[in-house]
């Protein structure tokens, strides 16, 4: 009986922690909302001049285009107007393509997150597998190559490493041909059905490979150090002293205890990968938000960049109050604190 | 691997294959029935693909602007002229002929006979007085052309064979709208043009090919139109690549992903070198890189605006810094050798008959002790660090150099400068700016000494002579107007209103050469090269390709369709070699199949490790 109401209490106490973070997330996403406006306010420059740069256009049409983009109003009434829409999860029209900037960013978000998706749980589990085996033998051989491994390719910058790959592995050098595509999602022939997975699994190889190479290593030395810590407990002491096998001390008893920084880390990093893919898909000209934010920049074409800015940050908001909910959930240590 | 770990990135695979199917069932795949229906093997179709490093910005014409798209659009769509395929003179395309009314004020076209939409129908003068007076009524239609059509007064059709223009005032430029026509049928009902989309497939059109397919950021396709009035083009196919990134286009050039691209910089054009079945396209190109010097800016009404260097107002300055630029060494170490020395303005020499070249006294050569005399006989007297002051005494002649952040070449272009201007007494600093902020500064606020420009010209050089106008310089509140240099001088205003009225050919690109002499002396800009226009095609795919002009021009980016509709494929046998796409796919997955049991093979193994493996 005490048992249920110790239960009761315990949820209790989980959901008004996961209301709080609920409320710190959305003041953030208000924050974020304000600080958008006024930080594409900064940029220098008439936004319509350097819409209209290298094209032809009479001062009506400029001026058509100040009244469009609502520039001839006042920054309050701007302001208010922009709040207004954003929170209707209306986010302005593009200059460059003359379209809602919500559909783009729609019609954009499915490669990203097919991209990310893949490279995450690679990483995630080529990390943690490295991470668990680097830590249970530490300081042997395989520990000292593979975190050398993953911080060497941590460090290269992700554009370089990239463009590498799709040197040697796309176009081919010298005798090894080129196996993968050289750009994009998919090509003007691909197959329809079942195929169509192969096809595009095919063209994603290579810029899955490259954000892996680059983000793994956090994966991977964050499962070693917390696993390293777990070591040292006396509940695997005493594992072992039972009798059971190697094997099943780290998978039964010392893995999963590691695990939870590492199930944090991973959510907390979900909303900063979105925008980490930004190189490999420019690389790789993956029709992604990534490359969307690209065009934008060279653009310039500010509503998108705002929309695209926005998405990211509420993305990281999201996914770090996700992060602590889950941990609160997952560690009875945090949650009696 | 640890068993959490294993469900989650179970997890995430399913996740990201939920988001595949999500992607390919997504309305903008936009394949139409006929699209997959026509799909013959590969084999018996020519096809060319060009890659572009450009997206399309709209498939609608009435808004786009980006050289992919005005590209693609002069090839689905007819204009009432195209440029001649030798000469670039005006010649008929969807019109036969044309005649002015003695005042220069009324344009008469006869439509050609026997055009039609690739949806059968008739190519009418309906159809092209319906686009000219959407353009002038529709502020959304304005977007891509709108200063084409802002001296027309009225367009009508008073038969299916004619149509008639009148104009507020003459308009020489006449004969080169960047406009296409567009079916009337088809878009009439189309309720707001500025927001239109224009996806849908087949596409109805009266130019040499004809859209079936548009994934966004991926490619367009296009097909010959077997009812297109000169006679379908010689390939089956077209399709239009987008590559985001140069570097990968080369890669995929080279491998064979793509048969063609074009508008490279130097260094990809470098990397082509050396492949046997590369054809290496080096020609003349259609831009000018510049120098504008800020001649002392104002607004279009005459405020002075902006910290421009008092010096530059001087034209002799500004002559003498023209003297001290070694061009061909520019043309050498700057530009690789990829580039022609400017011996004349603006417009490049590529249009033989609007080119103007300085000779004889005129030409400003490099001449270091030239320039020299020309400072000190003006009274900028040199002082004992070597810098020469205003010849009332006061301020020294240091002058900032503004280039743009993320272009190496313009760095060293800033080191050769500094370097010879130091030598006539001039102080050069480079300034860094991102675009937006030298958008800004060298276009409306005026902040700026010595600043480096370029603009690519089209047929006609109308447009680019405009930059140079008084009234392109800013407004009072700071909007800027688009101009170049913020020259205002009486004598090119003439010059450019007496060319616009003049509807005599030869007497016009006398006026027009007269302009860049003008410019050239009182020198607000500088040119300095005329860079080439460099591409690259794959001598195993593309059988021949004419350029624009068909001597020694371009292959793509140029104006008219001719390089496109001359296209023809190296015919293929049955298999089709170089893609290696089937290999490709075979081979990937193969590997995928040989990863996934070795993982599988190392984690049974890894069960079965005993405690005695522990170090």
């Amino acid at each position: 009986m005490r048992d249920d109401t110790g239960e009761g209490v315990a949820r209790r106490a989980v959901a008004r922690y996961a209301l709080v973070k609920l409320g710190g997330a959305l003041l953030s996403i208000g924050l974020v909302i304000v600080a958008t406006f006024f930080l594409f306010r900064l940029i220098p420059g008439d936004p319509t001049i350097a819409y209209t740069r290298d094209v032809p256009v009479t001062p009506e049409q400029l001026a058509l285009l100040r009244r469009q983009m609502g520039l001839d109003r006042p920054l309050g009434a701007q302001f208010l107007d922009f709040v207004g829409r954003t929170l209707r999860l209306d986010l302005g029209t593009s200059y460059e393509y003359r379209r809602p900037v919500a559909g783009l960013i729609g019609e954009r978000v499915g490669p990203t997150l097919l991209l990310v998706g893949t490279g995450l749980a690679v990483a995630v589990g080529l990390g943690m597998w490295q991470g668990t085996r680097a830590a249970w033998h530490h300081g042997g051989r395989f520990d000292r190559l593979s975190t050398g491994t993953a911080l060497t390719l941590w460090s290269v910058p992700t554009f370089w490493l990239g463009l590498l790959l799709l040197m040697v592995l796309a176009a081919g050098i010298g005798p090894i041909p080129g196996l993968f595509p050289t750009r994009g999602m998919q090509d003007v022939d691909a197959p329809d059905g079942p195929l169509y997975l192969l096809h595009v699994a095919h063209h994603l190889v290579l810029p899955c490979l490259t954000l892996v190479a680059v983000v793994y290593a956090q994966y991977l030395l964050v499962m070693r150090s917390s696993l390293l810590d777990e070591i040292g407990q006396d509940y695997v002491t005493t594992a072992r002293a039972k009798g059971l096998r190697d094997d099943a001390v780290r998978r039964r008893h010392a893995v999963p205890n590691a695990l939870l920084p590492t199930v944090t880390l991973v959510f907390m990093q979900i909303g900063f990968v979105v925008g980490g893919a930004v190189s490999v898909e420019f690389v790789y000209s993956w029709p992604g938000l990534g490359l969307l934010f690209v065009e934008a920049i060279r653009g310039p074409d500010y509503a998108v960049m705002q929309g695209t800015f926005m998405l990211v940050c509420v993305a990281v908001i999201v996914m770090n109050t996700l992060a602590d909910v889950v941990y609160h959930v997952l560690d009875p240590r945090v949650r009696s604190a | 691997m640890a068993r959490a770990g294993a469900r989650l990135a179970a997890m995430s695979l399913a996740l990201s294959m939920a988001t595949l199917l999500v992607a390919h069932t997504s309305p903008s795949a936009a394949r139409t029935s006929q699209g997959t229906a026509a799909r013959a093997p590969r084999t018996e179709k020519s096809i060319v693909r060009l890659g572009a490093t450009q997206s399309m910005d709209s498939m609608n014409p009435f808004l786009a602007v980006r050289v992919v798209s005005t590209s693609i659009h002069r090839w689905m769509y007819g204009y009432l002229t195209v440029p001649d395929s030798k000469t670039l003179k005006p010649s008929p395309d969807l019109t036969e002929s044309w005649e002015t009314s003695p005042d220069k004020l009324t344009w008469t076209f006869t439509m050609r006979a026997g055009a039609t939409w690739s949806d059968g129908r008739p190519v009418t003068a309906q159809d092209a007085a319906w686009t000219f007076n959407k353009i002038m009524t529709d502020d959304g239609a304005k977007t891509a052309n709108g200063p084409a059509v802002e001296n027309f007064d009225t367009v009508t059709a008073p038969d299916d064979r004619t149509l008639v223009i009148t104009t507020k005032k003459p308009q020489a430029s006449m004969l080169e709208l960047p406009i296409p026509i567009m079916p009337k049928h088809v878009w009439e009902s189309v309720p707001d043009i500025g927001t239109y989309q224009n996806e849908t497939y087949p596409a109805v059109g009266s130019g040499p090919y004809i859209a079936v397919e548009h994934r966004k950021n991926g490619y367009v396709r296009l097909k010959a139109n077997p009812s297109y009035w000169r006679g379908a083009p010689g390939i089956d196919e077209l399709h239009v690549i987008f590559y985001e990134n140069p570097e990968a286009a080369i890669a995929g050039l080279k491998k064979g992903d793509i048969d063609w691209i074009g508008r490279l910089a130097g260094p990809q054009f470098g990397a082509l070198t050396g492949d046997p079945n590369i054809t290496q396209w080096n020609t003349q190109g259609r831009r000018a890189g510049y120098l504008q010097f800020n001649p002392g800016a104002a607004t279009a009404g005459g405020e002075p605006i902006g910290d421009g260097h008092p010096a530059l107002k001087d034209v002799r300055v500004r002559r003498a810094i023209h003297h001290a630029i070694d061009k061909k060494t520019l043309v050498e170490q700057v530009q690789n050798g990829l580039a022609v020395p400017a011996d004349g303005s603006i417009i490049p020499p590529m249009y033989q008959e609007f080119f103007w070249k300085a000779e004889g006294d005129k030409a400003v050569t490099f001449d270091l002790e030239e320039a020299n005399r020309i400072l000190d006989e003006a009274g900028y007297a040199k002082g004992a660090d070597g810098i020469r002051t205003m010849p009332d005494g006061g301020r020294k002649l240091e002058m900032r150099f503004s280039i743009h952040t993320d272009e190496p070449v313009e760095d060293k272009l800033a080191q050769f400068l500094t370097g010879w201007l130091k030598e006539i007494g001039i102080q050069l600093t480079t300034r860094r700016l991102d675009s937006n902020k030298f958008t800004e500064e060298t276009g409306s606020t005026a902040l700026y000494d010595i600043a480096i420009s370029g603009w690519s010209v089209n047929p006609d050089p109308e447009e680019v002579l405009a930059t140079h106008l008084c009234s392109r310089r800013p407004t009072a509140s700071g909007q800027g107007g688009g101009t170049e240099s913020f020259f205002c001088d009486k004598e090119f205003e003439r010059l450019y209103q007496a060319q616009l009225a003049e509807l005599d050919r030869a007497a016009r690109v006398k006026l027009i050469k007269q302009m860049q002499e003008r410019l050239y002396t009182e020198a607000p800009v500088v040119a300095l090269y005329y860079p080439n226009n460099l591409e690259g095609y794959r001598k195993d795919r593309i059988a021949s390709i004419t350029p624009i002009p068909e001597d020694n021009g371009i292959l793509y980016g140029g104006s008219g369709y001719w390089p496109v509709y001359s296209l023809r494929a190296v015919e293929r046998a049955a298999t089709p070699a170089g893609s290696g796409s089937g290999i490709g796919t075979a081979v990937a997955v193969a590997a995928a199949v040989v990863l996934v049991l070795g993982a599988g093979i190392i984690l049974l193994r890894r069960r079965r490790a005993s405690a005695d493996d522990r170090e």
